[in-house]
């Protein structure tokens, strides 16, 4: 039963972000080819072009990039290639755009994994240390310095990192080199910075999150009877505090998962010089290279639907409690 | 035309100057080698499809593979690259006789021949299919009627170019930037324009064989472009020239991240803020470079029928533009690094002169009183009890202005805002809006008459106005320090640029007159040049503000170049001194 459960659950879970991914591209895909831009304003910006008659080169550029035909005649190619594989051509990059993607989503993939665990590993780590700790100095050190983590810019941030650790001590190189092998040791290290800038924010909101759901569950009788048990306390907090702690903020970090993949990341890749996603959905919305952003957003959209279902799945796991229905 | 945007590439990527006057070493290194990595902030090039490109990084990527006819130095002069010696212009300035060197070739080992520069004018540049971005420079006026100049090829290595009309610039503008495509390639393309845009030899610059001093590497996008030496390069045959393994273009998001990699060691060239000369001139392992530009800032005053009724008055534009002072935006923007501007001839043109034109906005000619007065005899203020003048519209209401700019550029939010303190020092006020640049394009800049189907476009006649009222708008734009009269486009009545309505029959004649036989005398274009000038400058239908100087930092290491207004025109010759 549990088994069968789970297989339909999911998917039904399927069978809605298929409706959703649809509904996603159709609002993306319309609403930046009604808007006011257009990939032919850069040659009107041009000022040598600007000499041209504009409409001329308007409707040029639009043939070139088949933007002539009927909107829906465009929506109709583009979702049927997208359904065969082909998401198009981009104009700002001229590339396929499977190969855009295929080239960049590495560099935004390693540098969100790699400061995910960095946050949640240390914002765990320090939340539940501090709660244990309540009401001393290193309690109050952790709050201090949690609040100071959420207030920081990470583009101030990752400056300062820069001017502290590359231009000043000359440890970290001031820019990442995409040049290293991905699997490296010198790629592990050329990520530092950028982790730190990226993560660091969302360490102390974990901080602040697994401090208070530790407190709670500390409040909690089932904590009370471990204790009298004589359970060691690493155990009463390791096995029974954490486990229930940690449900609420595996919520939040999914979330924060599918808000740095649509752009959280774009400030630390711009400051760090990373080719990742975030750079080039940002550039590709200014260029008006729909076939990009379209692409970007199904992405995007498919990670929010894909964790959020994963969430769910590990909630049961954690909490057998939850059932699927 | 596309002289402008090559002169704004120059400005911004690799750049020009003469400020520093260190001579350029001429030996040549011992030993080749090094990468040379550029840092930029700015945007990723487009493609490296150059003819469809519209943007300077793209066709920047393109020239460190494929060359073009010929350069400049930094005195201007024309140093030959793809040209087997001089441009041959006839007496009578209609047919240019263009021969290029016998040792080009294509990636293939096939020639390069006159036919390809021929098959790139006439199929591609001048056809219907591809828009090349830059035809006007191609194209001239004959009984009203615009027509593409004539090509023909005469040999493997020439080929002529005919026109009816006299255009002494015309090698300037257009000849000396002329770089082929490999015809037996683009050929199987022609027609196509899908398939011309996504032809993988023109997206890789597989082509390029000995043309250029480099040789594509790899482009990873919004990340790094990188070139490696091409050993086959036709100059390096002499010279072993080009002298770095790699040239790459580094793209870094911010100035702040440019500066601290400069700083720190990790690039080797970069652009340097005004505000961060000083610390980097300080700096032991940095060289920085100060050397003059051919961009120029200006306040543009709508004088079409939705801007107000003054700016139509000269009288009332001289006033303005007294009352701006140039030195202030001299010292408080370009904190020095600049030189004012009274014309749109840049001060390094050998057409430049100060010889009657007058100098609004500097020296004696700021001056906010008698900006006053002048506005109060035409019309705009009352004396008061005191024998003040308050500044004020024809109706006895305040004056209160819009000047538009585009946000996220520091530079044209400060010169807006210096504008408006300037202006309500003499009772004007100025509300500043900042609006993006397609907006700004679309309801500001093109125009059509009210009522009419036109097409909006950038001067549709004197009746045209644009969809949002506008008083000023504050721009930078360039002048090719050699062939000035390309900015026709912004001063004549026809212009195509001239969105402002300015409209002066001297003027218009002039430069018509400069692209004409009388204009092949010198010491003729000369006197057209300097009349120019002042009667653009008495009529101020712009206050030309500064042409500002642009700031290079290079790592100390770097030897052989020529500082000057074209700093980067024997880059091939660079080299580490300890690679």
């Amino acid at each position: 039963m549990k088994k069968a459960g789970l297989r339909g659950y999911i998917i039904k879970r399927l069978i809605y972000a298929a409706i959703i991914t649809w509904g996603v591209v159709t609002i993306t895909f319309v609403l930046l080819r009604v808007g006011p831009m257009s990939p032919a304003d850069k040659y009107l910006s041009n000022m040598s072009a600007r000499t041209q008659d504009p409409a001329q080169v308007v409707a040029a550029i639009e043939a070139r990039y088949g933007l002539d035909k009927p909107i829906y005649e465009q929506y109709f190619d583009y979702v049927v290639n997208l359904a065969r594989g082909d998401w198009g051509w981009s104009f700002s990059n001229s590339l396929p755009v499977v190969t855009l993607i295929r080239r960049h989503w590495v560099y935004s993939f390693q540098l969100i994994l790699l400061s995910m665990l960095f946050s949640a590993t240390l914002g765990i780590l320090i939340g539940v240390f501090s709660a244990v700790k309540r009401y001393t100095r290193t309690d109050y050190l952790a709050t201090l310095f949690s609040f100071i983590g959420i207030s920081i810019p990470n583009f101030w941030l990752g400056i300062m990192l820069i001017l502290i650790f590359s231009v000043q001590l000359g440890w970290f190189k001031s820019y990442y080199d995409t040049g290293l092998p991905m699997f490296s040791l010198a790629n592990l290290k050329a990520l530092v910075l950028p982790v730190i800038t990226l993560g660091t924010g969302m360490m102390a909101g974990y901080t602040r999150y697994a401090r208070s759901a530790t407190l709670d569950n500390l409040k909690q009788d089932f904590v009370r009877t471990a204790r009298a048990k004589g359970l060691p306390e690493r155990v009463v907090i390791g096995k029974h505090v954490l486990r229930n702690a940690i449900l609420p903020i595996i919520t939040i970090i999914m979330f924060d998962l599918s808000g740095i993949v649509f752009g959280g990341a774009y400030l630390t890749e711009i400051i760090f010089g990373i080719p990742g996603l975030g750079r080039v959905s940002f550039n590709a919305l200014f260029a008006s290279d729909y076939p990009v952003v379209v692409t970007i957003t199904l992405i995007g959209a498919m990670v929010v639907l894909l964790t959020n279902l994963a969430t769910d799945i590990v909630y049961t796991r954690l909490d057998p409690r939850i059932r699927y229905d | 035309m596309k002289g402008l945007v090559i002169l704004l590439l120059m400005t911004l990527v690799f750049t020009a100057g003469c400020g520093n006057e260190t001579p350029a070493p001429s030996q040549q290194p011992a030993e080749a080698g090094g990468i040379f990595i550029e840092g930029v902030s700015g945007g990723d090039a487009e493609t490296l499809n150059w003819i469809l490109a519209s943007d300077g990084s793209s066709l920047s990527y393109a020239s460190y593979t494929i060359g073009s006819l010929a350069t400049y130095d930094n005195d201007w002069n024309v140093v030959l690259r793809h040209l087997a010696k001089p441009v041959e212009a006839s007496g009578d300035g209609l047919t240019y006789t263009i021969t290029i060197r016998d040792d080009l070739k294509w990636s293939d080992g096939t020639r390069v021949t006159a036919e390809d520069y021929v098959y790139t004018l006439k199929n591609l540049m001048f056809s219907d299919w591809l828009n090349y971005p830059y035809q006007t420079d191609w194209q001239e006026m004959v009984d009203g009627e615009t027509i593409f100049v004539e090509v023909e090829a005469v040999d493997q290595t020439t080929f002529v170019i005919t026109r009816q009309t006299v255009d002494p610039e015309f090698a300037d503008n257009a000849i000396y930037n002329l770089t082929p495509y490999p015809k037996h390639i683009a050929v199987k393309y022609e027609g196509d324009v899908k398939a011309f845009t996504q032809a993988e030899e023109f997206n890789n610059l597989s082509y390029t064989g000995n043309l250029g001093p480099y040789r594509f590497k790899e482009w990873i996008r919004n990340d790094k472009y990188v070139v490696e030496r091409n050993p086959d390069y036709y100059l390096g045959q002499e010279d072993d020239s080009p002298y770095f393994e790699q040239y790459v273009t580094k793209m870094l998001g911010t100035t702040a991240t440019v500066h601290a990699a400069l700083e720190a060691g990790d690039i080797t060239y970069s652009g340097i803020d005004p505000e961060k000369v000083a610390k980097f001139t300080e700096l032991e392992g940095i060289n920085v470079y100060t050397v003059p530009t051919s961009a120029y800032d200006l306040v543009i005053y709508n004088m079409r029928n939705n801007g107000w009724d003054g700016l139509k008055q000269k009288e009332v534009r001289q006033a303005l533009s007294m009352s701006i002072d140039k030195q202030a935006v001299i010292n408080s923007i370009r904190l020095g690094f600049g030189d004012p501007a009274f014309s749109f001839i840049p001060k390094p043109s050998p057409w430049y002169t100060e010889e009657g034109v007058p100098k609004f906005g500097y020296g004696p000619l700021h001056d906010k009183k008698k900006a006053k007065e002048m506005l109060y005899a035409a019309g705009y203020g009352a004396r008061q009890p005191d024998g003040s003048i308050a500044v004020q519209d024809k109706d006895g209401k305040p004056l209160k202005l819009t000047l538009v700019t585009t946000p996220g550029s520091r530079l044209a939010e400060d010169l807006a805002f210096l504008v408006k303190q300037e202006l309500a020092d003499i009772g004007i006020e100025v509300e500043v809006k900042l609006v993006p640049w397609p907006t700004l394009l679309r309801k500001h800049v093109m125009n059509k008459v009210p009522g009419s189907d036109q097409e909006p476009r950038n001067n549709n006649g004197p009746e045209a106005v644009s969809e949002e009222p506008w008083d000023f708008i504050v721009m930078v734009f360039n002048t090719h320090p050699i062939a000035p009269s390309g900015s026709r486009v912004f001063f004549s009545t026809e212009g195509g640029l001239n969105f402002w309505g300015y409209s002066n029959p001297r003027v218009d004649e002039l430069f018509v007159n400069i692209r004409s036989k009388e204009a092949l005398d010198i010491e003729a274009r000369k006197s057209m040049y300097a009349e120019l000038s002042q009667l653009i400058a008495e009529d101020q239908p712009v206050d030309f503000l500064s042409f500002p100087r642009g700031n290079h930092g290079f790592q100390a290491n770097v030897e052989g170049i020529d500082v000057g207004m074209r700093l980067s025109w024997n880059y091939h010759k660079w080299y580490f001194s300890k690679p």
